[in-house]
């Protein structure tokens, strides 16, 4: 009789622990794929902000120093490497630039109309908004596994097999207001 | 109809028990779980009658099938031995419950009941489990796939735009991006097809993208995606392929006596063994489960075509009295199909899947972090036509009941827009008429004192005010469509003037109106292919004014319309409640009393018909002849011989 309980709390424990670790390294894998996709999403805004400057160019020759402060805050954000605080500030800085120029845009409105600008602009204002929701989305998930990893009794597990806290992905909360296109 | 005071309704606006997101979810997924045990307990409920009438026909058939084998070549006596005693048992069960007699005991009676049970629940089951595997690479929604529908065109910033929101919405949600289905139709309407996650698609219509703005949209298509990921669509499948192995039951019994079952059927054979692509099998599960539909549906089946038929010959009338228990069997069926879906099994799974709307509301807020966007787009789609033409089986995957909500019609706009109309309005002012002034409310604000004037104004231009009636197109002119008031039909007076002179351009402005108008009025007369919605007298979906209250609840501003009642209504309502409540009941027992008689009937007629064959069958028919024919010899013989005599 006592084996047999002896036996049932045995693979009680082993599933427990297969189940546990399963979910942990699942979650893990889901939030470095949301990682990836705050990836691909801020190397399109790398791939759009050319097309930007390209198309604005002709009509705003008097701001050069806004369209050149774009392209250097493109260099350096994409030279930044895979650190997630160095990046996030690089991006944050770019992000302002951006905003900037869509800023002095209004001061244009020939180029406010043409057909070209408003859907790049949609572009541009959609990248934004998955770069954020991507973020939210990366922060979501760390979230979740940080509690997961946390929390009895998945804890004992996390300490055991050496999951340790993901950190969040932050941008300064000034970015996204800064860069609010409206349409 | 009294216009619920504006002033009254903006000054109560407190955020009554805020909830968030998260917590709303939670709740909603309760329910859902409350729901699931609620249809599982329906089902439960509804197979015991169905399997009584579904049983006897079964043993019905094996006995006519051993008769028929026993004729050629014998069974064993065991086989005969055990079906009398089963039989007599049966027998004995029947005289136990319907006439208070003799005495079983428990075995028996166990094995009564399983006896009974047994055989019709596991066909059930076996039909459900066939139509999900069936099915399963089909998904929900396979009619709308079917629907001429076309992919957003990149260089449309409207179409871009939805194409963007749902990309965004997708990666809030972390999941691919579905595929995307514009539809060219007059009806506001979107709805989340597919088996899963991996290959959802939405259907939406163009009239849609265009009544709402970016931030609309986005919020709209974050609940479509939250649903997917949420698996409704999973849940949407368990419940239509429920339906749809009622619908094969129904199609089963008919099939023999008529060709339209018989083509139902033979196209499900044919779904099943063909192959295909993903695409195809969608449409061509749309397409099946249509026919199922249809099936549980007509009030003509094709056993009643058959017994109607007064033109057949001898050999269609033999067959008719043949037949003639199938009539109440198939009656039975339909009346037990009918009766319990419409008012237990249908109306769980309109509860089940109304969570699962609420659900992806609050999934909506927790991506966009935006209720209000919500909020307001359902406002504006409560203001459209939202009928998808050719929805059919589908409709209730929509987001909003294709045959169009009211619920949250007259609803104070949501600020911004409060302040756009105001700004609107005052800038009208020159035009010459303002209303006489009104004493304000204690608790009147800018907007209902606005809104009161605009109201007026609209009154006094109806009742041939020339000057306000100027204010009134000018109002209307700056505002572009606006809803809120009824005028947005109205033409131009210089339009009417025009064309009274006979201006082309002006006839065709008012003509263009008119058909607006006639559009985007709602369908008087509601389709009958209405899908699942036909199966429940509750709705599928929530209704809009219920989705606006929880929005609210998650901190958006856009008013919710109150029930305006007063104390004597309520006291009215609750008298008309204590006559409807018990009424109801009686109706629903009535209607239980009527199924329970319909099985009965069944039942005896079976019974009877089976004596008759078996007795049939057990006849030593060519003895007979020859015992008759000597008969007959015999008599002819005697007459000859008496005229010999003669």
């Amino acid at each position: 009789m006592f084996l047999y309980l002896l036996i049932v709390v045995i693979v009680l424990l082993l599933v427990f622990l297969y189940k546990t670790y399963n979910g942990l390294i699942s979650m893990r894998n889901s939030l470095h794929n949301a990682w990836s996709d705050i990836d691909v999403q801020l190397t399109r805004r790398h791939d759009l902000v050319p097309n930007l400057v390209e198309s604005v160019k002709g009509y705003m020759s008097h701001e050069r120093e806004t369209l050149e402060a774009v392209t250097a805050a493109r260099s350096a954000a994409m030279q930044t490497g895979g650190d997630i605080v160095s990046r996030g500030v690089a991006e944050m800085a770019l992000g302002n630039a951006v905003g900037n120029l869509f800023v002095k845009v209004e001061r244009y409105p020939e180029l406010k109309a043409s057909q070209n600008f408003i859907l790049l602009q949609e572009q541009i204002t959609s990248t934004e908004n998955r770069i954020a929701f991507a973020r939210q989305h990366y922060n979501e998930t760390v979230r979740q596994f940080n509690t997961k990893i946390a929390v009895f009794p998945s804890n004992l597990i996390a300490g055991a097999f050496g999951f340790t806290e993901e950190k969040l992905f932050e941008m300064d909360a000034g970015e996204r207001a800064n860069v609010a296109v409206k349409i | 109809m009294s216009t619920p005071d504006p002033a009254r309704a903006v000054a109560k606006f407190v955020l009554p028990n805020p909830e968030t997101f998260f917590k709303a979810q939670a709740r909603n997924r309760r329910a859902t779980w409350r729901m699931s045990a609620l249809c599982v307990f329906a089902a439960f409920v509804m197979g015991i009658p169905l399997t009584l009438v579904l049983t006897p026909l079964l043993y019905a058939l094996t006995l006519v099938g051993a008769d028929i084998i026993n004729y050629f070549s014998p069974l064993p006596a065991e086989f005969w031995r055990t079906v009398d005693s089963l039989s007599s048992t049966a027998y004995r069960a029947a005289d136990y419950f319907i006439n208070n007699r003799g005495a079983l005991d428990t075995n028996e009676l166990i094995l009564a009941a399983v006896l009974m049970l047994a055989p019709g629940m596991l066909l059930a089951f076996v039909l459900w489990m066939g139509m999900r595997i069936l099915f399963r690479h089909g998904g929900v929604g396979g009619t709308l796939a079917s629907l001429s529908a076309r992919e957003p065109n990149p260089s449309d910033l409207k179409e871009l735009q939805l194409a963007d929101v749902v990309q965004e919405m997708a990666i809030a949600a972390g999941l691919p991006a579905p595929r995307l289905m514009l539809l060219d139709t007059v009806g506001a309407n979107a709805a989340a097809i597919g088996t899963s996650a991996a290959d959802a698609r939405i259907v939406i219509s163009r009239r849609l993208i265009d009544d709402l703005d970016r931030d609309q949209l986005q919020a709209l298509m974050a609940h479509m995606i939250g649903s997917i990921s949420n698996g409704d669509l999973s849940i949407a499948f368990t419940v239509t392929s429920v339906f749809e192995a009622s619908g094969l039951i129904v199609a089963l019994i008919n099939a023999p006596f008529g060709k339209q079952s018989r083509k139902t059927l033979w196209r499900l054979i044919r779904y099943a063994f063909r192959g295909g692509g993903r695409d195809a099998q969608m449409v061509d599960a749309g397409e099946v489960a249509d026919l199922l539909a249809d099936t549980l549906d007509t009030d003509n089946s094709d056993v009643d075509q058959f017994f109607n038929r007064q033109n057949g010959g001898l050999i269609h009338k033999a067959l008719k009295a043949i037949f003639f228990p199938f009539v109440i069997t198939n009656a039975a069926v339909k009346m037990t199909l009918w009766a319990f879906t419409q008012i237990l099994l249908g109306p769980a799974m309109a509860l089940l899947w109304r969570t699962r709307r609420y659900l992806a509301d609050a999934s909506s807020v927790e991506f966009t972090r935006n209720p209000e966007a919500l909020a307001t787009a359902l406002q504006q789609l409560s203001e459209d036509n939202n009928g998808i033409a050719g929805a059919g089986w589908a409709s209730h995957l929509f987001v909003v009941n294709p045959k169009g909500d009211t619920s949250l019609r007259g609803a104070p706009p949501a600020p911004a827009r409060q302040e756009k109309m105001l700004d609107a309005w005052r800038s009208t002012a020159s035009t010459g008429y303002i209303p006489a002034a009104r004493t304000p409310d204690a608790d009147s604000t800018e907007w209902s004192r606005g809104r009161l004037e605009m109201m007026d104004t609209d009154k006094a231009a109806a009742t041939g005010n020339p000057m306000a009636a100027t204010r009134m197109t000018a109002f209307a002119k700056l505002m572009g469509s606006t809803p809120e008031f009824g005028f947005h039909y109205v033409p131009d007076p210089e339009d009417y003037e025009a064309a009274k002179r006979g201006d082309a351009t002006a006839i065709e402005h008012i003509r263009l109106l008119k058909e607006a108008q006639a559009r985007d009025e709602r369908p008087s007369t509601a389709s009958r292919r209405d899908g699942l919605q036909s199966q429940s007298f509750l709705s599928f979906h929530p209704p809009l004014g219920k989705r606006a209250k929880r929005l609210q609840k998650m901190g958006s501003r856009l008013m919710a319309p109150e029930n305006q009642y007063g104390f004597g209504l309520k006291i009215v309502m609750f008298l008309l409640y204590l006559i409807i409540i018990p009424a109801f009941t009686v109706a629903g027992l009535a209607a239980l009393f009527a199924v329970g008689m319909m099985i009965m009937l069944n039942l005896m007629f079976l019974g009877l018909w089976l004596t008759v064959i078996h007795w049939a069958f057990g006849q030593d028919w060519a003895g007979n002849y020859h015992g008759f024919m000597k008969v007959v010899d015999q008599i002819v013989s005697a007459i000859s011989s008496a005229q010999h005599r003669r």
